[in-house]
C-alpha cells in the first residue's frame, strides 16, 4: 500500500515536470499533435474511398468498421500518452548507453522509463478515437444493458495493458541487441490488424492476433461485445487475462534484461 | 576527378555498412512494412469480395495485390531521409559546417543513402519480383513478366527517387520554421503517401481530383513507377509520365539549389 | 565500508570484417567473441577516503565504475558497500551512493534547476526539512544560487557540473563515485570543484572514489591509488608509496647560454641511460632534464652537468606523479 502510494505520488511528480517543460515548447506540442490528426485523416479518406465502391465489408457496414477503428485509437492513445519512453528504450537509450542514469536511482526501472515522458502528441490520436466512438454510436443500434456499460469502460485500461505490455518486452530485447526500436516498430504494425474485423483475415493470421500478439483484444474484440453483445467471457474476459499475462510477461523478460544491460563505452 | 569519386565511394561503403551492423533492427523493420502489406491485403481482398464487380476502377484484384506489394517495394527503393538528416542540422546548427567543407554535401549524403539502397535493393527486388509474379500467375495462369517494363520501371523509380531526394532535402528546411521535425516529417509523409498513392491507387479519386494528383511531383514517386510495372501506362502515355518525371527532377532540383542558396545567406546574416 | 572482491566481467562483441564484402558477409554471418574487460579487481576503501581510481584508456575503469554503481552485473566476483550489494537489492544500494559521470548529466534538460532537485528530493524520499538543510550546504559549497532558476540547457559546463555533483550528494549518499568531474574545465573552475569536493568530503566524512585523466585531481585530493590495466590491479597504495616504487624520477632544470644543450652535455653517451630513462627538452637559455635517479645518482648527474656547460641557475625537484604514470602507462607494468 506505501509502495503503491508512492508510485502514485512518483508519477504525479513526473506529470507535472512533464507538463511544465510543454509550456516551454508550446509550438512543438501542436505540431505533433496534427502530425497524428493528419496520420488518422490519413486513414479516414482511405476507408470513406473504399466504401465509395461497396455497401459493407465481410457483413460489416462503415460506422461499424469506423466504431471499431475508433475504439481501437482509445487504448493505443492512452499507452502512447503516458508510456511511450519505452520506445525510446529500444532506439538509442540502450544504444548510447543513457540508461545508466536510471540504474544508479532508488526507483524500479521500468517505472522510471515508462513514467519519465509524457507523448502529447497522442492527443492527436486518442481525441479522434473518442471522436469517432461518440459520433458513431448514436446511429448504430446497440442495445445498452447497465452491465455492457461497465464492461466498456473497465476493459480500456486492460486492453491499454496489452500494448505496455508489448512495448515493455520488443523494448527489453534491447538489453541483449542494443537496438529493438524496430521490433516493437514491427509488432506495431501488426496491431493494424486489430483495427478491422477479424473476419476479413485467415485463420492464421487470425490466431496469430487472437493468441501469439494478442492485438486483437485491443479493440475487435471488446468493440464486437459492445456492438452485437457477443460472448463477453471471451470478448472481455479473455482480454483481461491476457492483458495480465502480457504485462507480466514484460516485466519477467525486463528484470532479466536488466542483468544483461551492458552499457555504452569502454 | 579521381580522387572525388573515391571520397564518394568512400560514402557508398559507409552506406552499406550501416545496414550490416544493424541487419536484424533493418529485418524487423521491412518485416513490420511487409506486415502492413498484408493487411492492405486483407482488406481489399473483403472489399473485392463484399462488391459486385470484377474490377474497380480499373483494378482486378490481382492487380490490386500486386499493386499493393509493388507499392512497398517502390515506396522502399524511392524513400529518402533527407529532411530529418538537414533538418537535425539546422536545429543543432552544424550545417553551418558545411559551408566550409570541400565537397558538396548533397553528394556525399546522396551517396551515403545510395549505398543504404544498394542492400537494401539485393535483399529485397528478387523475393519481390517473384512473389509478385507468383501472384500473377496464380490469378492468370500465365507467365505476366516484361523484361521490357521492368526495365523501364528501374528507370522510373531512379527518377522518382531523385525527386525524392530533392524534395526532402528542400522540405529539411522547414527546421528554420518549425522546431519540431519529427512532427513536420509526419505531417509531410501524410500528405505525401496519399498523394503518391501509397494509401490507395489514384484512379480511386475522384476524377477532377485524380487530374491534379497525377501532374504533381508525388505521383511521379511510387505511382507512375507501379503503373509501368503494371503495363498500364503504355506507348504515348508512358513517354508523357517518363518526360513527366524527368521535368520535376530538374525542378526540383533547382529548388533545393535555390534554397541552400536562401539559407545559406541567410545564416550568413545572422552569424551562424 | 566499499569491499570489491575479485570482480569480473565479460562482454559479448561482435566482430566487423572490413570492406564491401565484408558487410555483405557479416549481414548473414555475424561473428562474435568474448572479451575480458575486468579480469579480477578487489580493494577496500575505508570511510572518509578520497580514493583516486586510474588506468589508461581501455583499461577497464568505467567498467569497474559502472559495477560498483549497479549499472552492470558483474560475471562473477562481488561488491559491497556497508554490507549492501547492487545484484541483490540494487534499490537500497543506490540509495547509498551518488553518481557524477562527467560527461553525462542527471539532471532534466529542458527544466530549471529546481525542478531536478524537486524530483530527486521525491525518488530518494528525502525529508522536507533535511531537503531544506541539505539545499544550504550544497547551495554554500557549490554556490548553486545564480543558476538554480535557469534551464539546465542554458548552464556552463562548470555551472552544469556544480549543479550535477550536487544532485548526487542530495539525499547524503555515504559514498560518492565522481568519473571525470572535471573533463573540460578551465583552470579556475577545475580548482572549484576540487575545493568543494575536498570540502564535502571533509566535513561529513563521504567516502570519495574518483576517477579521471586529469592527475592533478588525483594529486590534489586522493589519500590513495587504485591504478589497474588491461582489467586487472597494478597499483594499490599512497602517492609517495607510488612515488617511491616506480622510478625514483627526478626533473633538473637549468639555465645555459648553449645553444644545443643535449648534444653539450651529452648524458645518453656519458651515462648509458635508456630511452626512457632520460629525457631533455629545451626552450630557448632554459633546459629541463628529466632522468632516472636509480640509474645515475643526483650528485652524479650535477657534477657532470657543471663540469660540461655554462650554468647560470640549476634547481633539482621530484617528478610530479603525472610523469611517472606516464611512464608506467606507456611500459604496461
Amino acid at each position: 500500500m506505501k509502495t503503491l502510494k508512492r508510485i502514485s505520488r512518483m508519477h504525479r511528480i513526473f506529470i507535472v515536470q512533464e507538463l511544465k517543460r510543454m509550456m516551454e515548447y508550446k509550438g512543438d506540442f501542436i505540431v505533433g499533435i496534427i502530425g497524428f490528426l493528419f496520420a488518422q485523416a490519413n486513414n479516414m479518406l482511405f476507408l470513406w474511398l473504399i466504401f465509395r465502391q461497396i455497401p459493407n465489408l465481410a457483413g460489416w457496414s462503415i460506422k461499424e468498421i469506423l466504431f471499431i477503428y475508433g475504439f481501437s485509437l482509445i487504448p493505443k492513445g492512452i499507452d502512447h500518452l503516458f508510456f511511450d519512453n519505452l520506445w525510446a528504450v529500444g532506439h538509442f537509450l540502450v544504444q548510447k548507453g543513457d540508461f545508466d542514469k536510471y540504474l544508479t536511482r532508488p526507483v524500479n526501472t521500468l517505472f522510471h522509463v515508462m513514467v519519465e515522458k509524457l507523448q502529447i502528441d497522442a492527443l492527436g490520436e486518442l481525441l479522434v478515437g473518442i471522436a469517432m466512438v461518440c459520433i458513431t454510436l448514436p446511429s448504430l443500434t446497440v442495445e445498452w444493458s447497465v452491465q455492457k456499460i461497465l464492461l466498456a469502460v473497465l476493459v480500456i485500461p486492460f486492453a491499454t495493458l496489452i500494448y505496455t505490455g508489448i512495448k515493455t518486452i520488443t523494448a527489453a530485447i534491447a538489453f541483449w541487441t542494443k537496438k529493438s526500436g524496430n521490433i516493437t516498430y514491427m509488432f506495431y504494425m501488426v496491431n493494424e490488424f486489430s483495427k478491422y474485423p477479424v473476419k476479413i483475415y485467415n485463420s492464421f493470421v487470425r490466431n496469430i492476433i487472437t493468441y501469439i500478439i494478442p492485438f486483437a483484444f485491443t479493440a475487435y474484440y471488446p468493440a464486437e461485445y459492445i456492438l452485437k453483445g457477443e460472448n463477453p467471457l471471451f470478448n472481455i474476459g479473455v482480454c483481461v487475462l491476457i492483458s495480465i499475462v502480457m504485462m507480466t510477461l514484460g516485466i519477467i523478460v525486463w528484470n532479466k534484461g536488466i542483468r544483461a544491460y551492458e552499457s555504452a563505452g569502454s | 576527378m579521381t580522387k572525388k569519386l573515391r571520397i564518394y565511394r568512400a560514402f557508398l561503403s559507409a552506406g552499406m555498412q550501416e545496414v550490416s551492423t544493424y541487419r536484424v533492427n533493418w529485418i524487423f523493420y521491412m518485416a513490420g512494412n511487409v506486415m502492413a502489406c498484408f493487411v492492405s491485403y486483407f482488406i481489399w481482398k473483403a472489399v473485392f469480395l463484399s462488391g459486385n464487380n470484377n474490377s474497380l476502377n480499373g483494378f482486378t484484384m490481382s492487380q490490386m495485390i500486386v499493386y499493393i506489394f509493388l507499392m512497398f517495394l517502390t515506396s522502399t527503393m524511392t524513400s529518402s531521409g533527407g529532411t530529418y538528416d538537414i533538418g537535425e542540422e539546422i536545429r543543432d546548427g552544424t550545417i553551418a559546417m558545411r559551408m566550409i567543407k570541400p565537397i558538396s554535401y548533397n553528394a556525399t549524403f546522396l551517396f551515403q543513402e545510395l549505398g543504404n539502397k544498394i542492400m537494401t535493393i539485393c535483399l529485397l527486388i528478387i523475393p519481390m519480383v517473384i512473389g509478385v509474379e507468383a501472384v500473377r500467375y496464380n490469378f492468370t495462369g500465365e507467365v505476366q513478366f516484361e523484361i521490357t517494363n521492368f526495365l523501364i520501371y528501374v528507370v522510373s523509380c531512379v527518377f522518382a527517387y531523385l525527386i525524392n531526394f530533392f524534395f526532402n532535402i528542400s522540405f529539411g528546411f522547414i527546421a528554420f520554421v518549425i522546431k519540431y521535425l519529427w512532427g513536420a516529417n509526419m505531417m509531410k509523409n501524410c500528405i505525401v503517401g496519399f498523394l503518391s498513392g501509397t494509401v490507395i491507387p489514384l484512379s480511386f479519386l475522384p476524377s477532377g481530383l485524380e487530374k491534379i494528383c497525377l501532374l504533381l511531383p508525388f505521383a511521379s514517386l511510387n505511382y507512375t513507377p507501379v503503373m509501368i510495372y503494371l503495363g498500364i501506362y503504355k506507348g504515348s502515355t508512358l513517354l508523357y509520365y517518363l518526360g513527366l518525371q524527368l521535368f520535376w527532377v530538374l525542378v526540383l532540383w533547382g529548388l533545393s539549389k535555390l534554397i541552400w542558396k536562401i539559407s545559406t545567406k541567410h545564416l550568413t546574416v545572422q552569424g551562424g | 565500508m566499499i569491499k570489491v572482491e575479485n570482480l569480473r566481467k565479460e562482454f559479448k562483441k561482435t566482430v566487423k570484417e572490413p570492406g564491401l564484402a565484408g558487410s555483405f558477409k557479416s549481414l548473414f554471418h555475424p561473428k562474435s567473441e568474448r572479451v575480458v574487460a575486468v579480469n579480477d579487481i578487489s580493494f577496500h576503501v575505508p570511510k572518509g577516503e578520497i580514493l583516486g581510481f586510474i588506468g589508461p584508456n581501455g583499461a577497464g575503469k568505467s567498467t569497474v565504475i559502472k559495477m560498483l554503481t549497479g549499472i552492470l552485473t558483474p560475471t562473477s566476483g562481488t561488491c559491497t558497500i556497508n554490507g549492501k550489494n547492487p545484484t541483490e537489492n540494487r534499490k537500497s544500494y543506490v540509495k547509498e551512493i551518488g553518481v557524477v559521470f562527467g560527461q553525462r548529466t542527471q539532471l532534466w534538460w529542458d527544466l530549471p534547476l529546481r525542478e531536478t532537485y524537486g524530483v530527486l528530493k521525491e525518488m530518494y524520499e528525502v525529508p522536507d526539512d533535511s531537503y531544506k538543510e541539505r539545499m544550504s550546504f550544497l547551495n554554500e559549497v557549490l554556490e548553486l544560487e545564480a543558476f538554480i532558476t535557469s534551464p539546465v540547457r542554458t548552464l556552463s559546463l562548470g555551472q552544469r557540473m556544480r549543479a550535477d555533483i550536487a544532485a548526487s550528494l542530495l539525499h547524503s549518499p555515504k559514498v560518492l563515485f565522481l568519473d571525470e568531474p572535471t573533463i573540460g574545465l578551465d583552470v579556475v573552475v577545475k580548482d572549484n570543484i576540487r575545493k568543494a569536493i575536498a570540502q564535502i568530503n571533509e566535513r561529513e566524512q563521504t567516502t570519495v572514489i574518483l576517477t579521471t585523466h586529469d592527475l592533478a585531481d588525483i594529486e590534489l585530493l586522493a589519500d590513495r591509488i587504485v591504478m589497474i590495466d588491461k582489467g586487472s590491479n597494478v597499483f594499490d597504495g599512497t602517492i609517495s608509496e607510488l612515488k617511491s616504487r616506480y622510478g625514483r624520477i627526478r626533473e633538473l632544470h637549468l639555465e645555459t647560454n648553449t645553444k644545443n644543450a643535449e648534444k653539450a652535455l651529452g648524458y645518453r653517451e656519458h651515462f648509458h641511460f635508456s630511452d626512457d630513462d632520460l629525457k631533455v627538452e629545451q626552450e630557448g637559455s632554459s633546459v629541463k632534464v628529466r632522468f632516472n635517479s636509480d640509474t645515475v645518482s643526483v650528485s652524479d648527474m650535477l657534477a657532470y652537468t657543471l663540469k660540461m656547460v655554462n650554468v647560470k641557475d640549476i634547481s633539482v625537484k621530484d617528478a610530479d606523479i603525472e610523469e611517472i604514470i606516464r611512464r608506467l602507462y606507456r611500459q604496461g607494468v
